[in-house]
């Protein structure tokens, strides 16, 4: 559906440093599909976005969307963003306040070059423009009279009215509370998949990305650190930094003992014992690398289990009740791991425990 | 269910009665004695007396000279014969034209030349922003009535050197410009206002949504499409408030009208107000039947410009977080683009000011950069510091600006104070009193004045009181709009926690709240010291025969034949401490800013 190609974007910061927002990014996606850029705050997600929208000139690399070219540093092609037939939901919403809801949806019809649409023709994609995002019956109330979620149902209408091929969203749930949030969420997710819309979608929000995506691509500093399903990110991270930035994950340091075996597990060797872990690579004996796992993946036991595989003794240090689950901070003497279990289990402070982890849920990152 | 609540509706309603009751008899009658004696209360009392006393004592006295009969020895019985006598000619029309089109033309000549700079300024990428920023304060800096005398040394068809310029170069009769036209008028006056265009323009611009004209953008909208669909209908409230502003502003100015448009026969409401005043026998009565009219249109124009400003407000809010200022690369025409609007500056505020220093140094008339018969010399300067006049009301100027300037911070320091703090309940009362002056043109202010101590048996006419009355009058409203916007960054905790660590109200004053507020206050002082230094407009009603201050000895000498270079020369006198004054005041208003950006950063980082 798109396709960018070695982008970079590079920014003069305060101070006369230059910034390298976007550091050699090609990305691309099918049709159809929501395709996710996540990552904290600064890492060159939004600045992508914005390049393939048009609103930012890129110093080099290829932008083609829908087969037609955007952008072209070395042909020297730069299609303007009103050219780029794509639909953009902003973080603000960007609703015009000096336009009644009806004039903001039907702001792109009125400007478009392709064809001319009549007054009725106008009339009737608003009315299902709005349908789709529930807000008829809003048409003539200025946009300065709309509540936050509101705005951002319109700020959808008009993104969506011209039936773009693509839409790009900027982060366009942050602005809402933790509810409405949720619920925007669930009927993003369906109005995306019935459309069939290929969606380029900006959050800093790793919950928000896996429960939306078809696939995620995990920035950090301006370059594209993985990319994956939701489900192989999460559970296959390739390094410390996704394993950290998607959930939550324990970390041990340690060398490999047994190099990759055929099932692709590697025995690891830390001060807290040995771990068989799942490499995504072959890892040779002698390497040094990360044994990761995830809270809700440990398991808590009075007793040792009996292969006594991959198991560290400790004492429970602190018990945090969540209703749904409750967690448990473990001492192992030198350091603390996190473990997530049903409130069924029930352990006091300062109660020994043994924690265990099977290898598959065991992750090894090649440090 | 509802049966039940009713009762207790009314019970609360009840018992807010008697809190009110309460309360009323709490606010008369506290502690045993009257609590109108309580000194917030009786501070209340003071403000609101002197306040009124400055604002609707001349006020009174306009309204009455107008409805009465002028005897030439005082009011006479009510009538309306001024009136007839001040609207019954033609002559009213060519008034009410010339000063429509002049106010009209201005304000539209400065939002463009204002709008062009704020535009290149706030939303480009063209090097020169904080150059242009400083340029347009320093105009400040620069008495009206030079600025007038300026571009009648430039373009004056007789003796305007650009004109001779040309007509040598072309070989021309005629002199191609002339000052001395309504189109001149205008002009003269835009150059030295269109920076407050760009002031007032400016905010509105840089708080502007970018991701608004963005939304446009990839909504299949041009470049050229998003300035007239989007950007300037979210522009509308600060244009329409700017233009109202420069609308009054002209309506309200004297100095060019009168060097520039009363030898060219073309009059305006405030030179024909102070020519009524000044003519043999004086005609109070018809200055003030004009007046009234010319107040009435500003406080129309005051009304619709708060307005405006509360529009652009409510347009504001609706930004959205997340916002980042982008700024529109000009690429190859960056600096192209500096340099016109450069050339803009240059033009407007440089040709006049190089002309004039130009000048100052030769006794005839002189052109920058040609090359003259007489040498340069220093001769102006000599005369003029050595003119005990002039000495005479510098030192009376500098006295006047600097007891206004002290008397007005003080007033509306209290003033402020009470109207947020010390008793928020009749806060408005001292707001209203405090801003009416905006809506009073200086020419009436000097003529109310004038008239209402003509009658009251105050001895303050032909002295320099008068004149401070006057300025304290006209500035009140300045005064207020900083020290009040200052007191509100200051939490009000900060004197609570005073009070409970046993600070008394005397304490909280000097030792929370004045070292607080002290820039603010500073720079307070620093503005109206400013604009009363080179006020004009109101004092030429005011001085006597003994009295002179530096506008009305600068208009004297100009009008009476003083040498072109020696009232050159005491311009240039004028205008360097100005300059230097006003760089100070940047430097406070700096200080400030930074200061409340700390706190507010630091505020964000708790919150």
């Amino acid at each position: 559906m798109f396709a960018i190609e070695n982008l970079r974007k590079s920014f003069v910061a305060p101070g006369n440093t230059v910034v390298n927002a976007v550091d050699g990014i090609s990305l691309g996606v099918e049709t159809g599909k929501l395709l996710t850029l996540l990552g904290p705050s600064g890492c060159g997600k939004t600045t992508t976005l914005r390049c393939l929208a048009g609103l930012e000139r890129p110093q080099s690399g290829k932008i083609v969307i829908a087969n037609k070219t955007m952008f072209d540093s070395e042909r020297g092609i730069f299609v303007s963003p009103s050219d780029r037939g794509i639909g953009m939901v902003f973080q603000s919403y960007a609703i015009w306040p000096h336009m009644t809801v009806f004039e903001n949806v039907a702001f792109p019809l009125r400007v478009a070059r392709d064809r001319r649409y009549s007054a009725a023709e106008i009339r009737d994609k608003v009315r299902r423009a709005l349908d789709m995002v529930r807000m008829s019956g809003f048409e003539t109330r200025p946009a300065t009279q709309l509540s936050g979620g509101q705005q951002q149902r319109l700020a959808f209408a008009r993104g969506l009215v011209r039936e773009p091929q693509i839409l790009l969203l900027d982060e366009p749930l942050s602005n809402l509370d933790a509810k409405l949030r949720e619920q925007m969420r669930v009927e993003l997710k369906r109005l995306q998949k019935r459309l069939g819309i290929t969606t380029v979608y900006v959050t800093h929000d790793q919950s928000e990305a896996l429960a939306l995506s078809d696939e995620i691509a995990v920035f950090s500093a301006g370059r594209i650190i993985q990319r994956g399903t939701p489900q192989e990110i999460y559970r296959h991270p390739k390094s410390q930094f996704v394993a950290d930035f998607i959930g939550s994950a324990n970390f041990l340091a340690g060398t490999v003992k047994e190099a990759t075996a055929a099932d692709g597990t590697a025995l690891v060797e830390t001060p807290y014992g040995v771990f068989r872990c799942s490499f995504a690579d072959a890892v040779g004996q002698g390497q040094s690398v990360l044994v990761s796992a995830r809270p809700e993946d440990l398991a808590l036991s009075e007793k040792s289990p009996a292969d006594g595989l991959n198991v560290l003794a400790g004492k429970i240090a602190h018990r945090v009740f969540l209703g749904e689950v409750v967690d448990y901070l473990v001492d192992t003497g030198g350091t603390e791991i996190r473990v997530r279990t049903k409130p069924e289990l029930d352990f006091r402070v300062g109660q020994p425990v043994h924690v265990s982890v099977a290898p598959h849920k065991c992750v090894g990152l090649a440090s | 269910m509802k049966r039940a609540q009713e009762p207790e509706g009314r019970l609360e309603a009840l018992s807010l009665a008697n809190f009110r009751l309460e309360s009323l008899a709490d606010w008369t009658l506290a502690g045993g004695r009257a609590a109108w004696l309580r000194p917030r209360n009786l501070a209340l009392v003071v403000c609101v007396l002197v306040a009124g006393w400055l604002v609707f004592v001349p006020l009174s006295a306009l309204l009455y000279t107008a409805f009465t009969e002028d005897t030439g020895f005082g009011p006479g019985p009510a009538s309306f014969r001024n009136f007839i006598e001040a609207y019954s000619s033609w002559h009213i029309l060519r008034l009410f034209g010339n000063s429509l089109l002049f106010a009209i033309g201005t304000a539209v000549v400065t939002l463009l030349m204002g709008g062009i700079v704020a535009w290149v300024v706030e939303r480009t990428d063209a090097p020169g922003g904080v150059l242009f920023h400083a340029l347009a304060l320093l105009s400040f800096a620069i008495p009206g009535l030079l600025t007038a005398m300026a571009w009648i040394f430039v373009l004056s068809p007789n003796i305007g050197w650009v004109n001779m310029v040309l007509k040598s170069v072309f070989g021309l009769k005629e002199a191609p410009m002339s000052i001395y036209t309504l189109g001149g008028m205008i002009w003269a006056l835009s150059s030295h206002y269109f920076p407050l265009a760009y002031l007032a323009l400016g905010p509105a611009l840089r708080v502007l949504d970018v991701r608004l004209e963005e939304a446009a953008l990839v909504s299949g909208a041009r470049y050229w499409q998003v300035m007239p669909k989007i950007t300037l209908p979210l522009l509308r409230p600060a244009i329409l408030s700017t233009v109202l502003l420069l609308f009054m502003l002209t309506m309200s100015s004297y100095e060019v009208p009168r060097l520039i448009g009363r030898p060219a026969r073309i009059d305006v409401f405030t030179t024909e107000i102070q020519a009524a005043t000044q003519s043999a026998p004086p005609e109070f009565g018809i200055a003030s039947a004009l007046s009234l009219t010319l107040l009435c249109i500003c406080v129309v124009a005051v009304f619709f410009y708060r307005r405006a400003t509360r529009n652009a407000e409510a347009f504001a809010t609706i930004t959205g977080k997340g916002y980042m200022p982008t700024r529109i690369e000009l690429r190859q025409w960056r600096w192209p683009v500096t340099i016109a609007v450069g050339v803009m500056f240059a033009i407007s505020l440089g040709l006049p000011l190089l002309t004039l220093v130009w000048q100052s140094f030769y006794r005839n008339l002189a052109q920058p950069f040609m090359s003259s018969n007489a040498p340069a010399t220093l001769e102006n300067y000599r005369f003029i510091l050595s003119y005990p006049i002039f000495v005479d009301a510098v030192k009376t100027s500098v006295l006047l600006a600097a007891m206004g300037a002290s008397l007005v911070v003080a007033l509306t320091f209290i003033m402020a104070w009470i109207a947020q703090r010390g008793v928020p309940r009749f806060g408005w009362a001292l707001d209203s009193l405090a801003f009416t002056p905006i809506a009073i043109p200086h020419v009436i202010v000097g003529a109310s004045v004038l008239f209402a101590y003509l009658m009251l048996p105050i001895p303050v006419y032909n002295t320099i009181w008068i004149l401070l009355i006057a300025y304290v009058t006209m500035y009140l409203p300045y005064g207020m709009r900083f020290i009040s916007s200052g007191l509100t960054q200051i939490h009000r905790e900060l004197e609570e926690v005073a009070e409970v660590a046993g600070a008394r109200m005397r304490q909280i004053f000097l030792r929370i709240l004045l070292p607080l507020l002290a820039p603010v206050l500073l720079a307070a002082w620093i503005y109206i010291f400013v604009l009363a230094v080179r006020e004009l407009a109101a004092s030429v009603f005011l001085i006597g025969p003994g009295t002179h201050v530096l506008g009305t000895i600068s208009l004297t000498m100009w009008e009476e034949g003083g040498s072109y270079g020696a009232v050159s020369a005491l311009g240039v006198i004028q205008i360097m401490p100005l300059i230097v004054i006003v760089a100070c005041l940047r430097w406070v208003e700096l200080r400030v800013q930074r200061r409340s950006e700390a706190a507010s950063a630091k505020a964000g980082a708790a919150g």
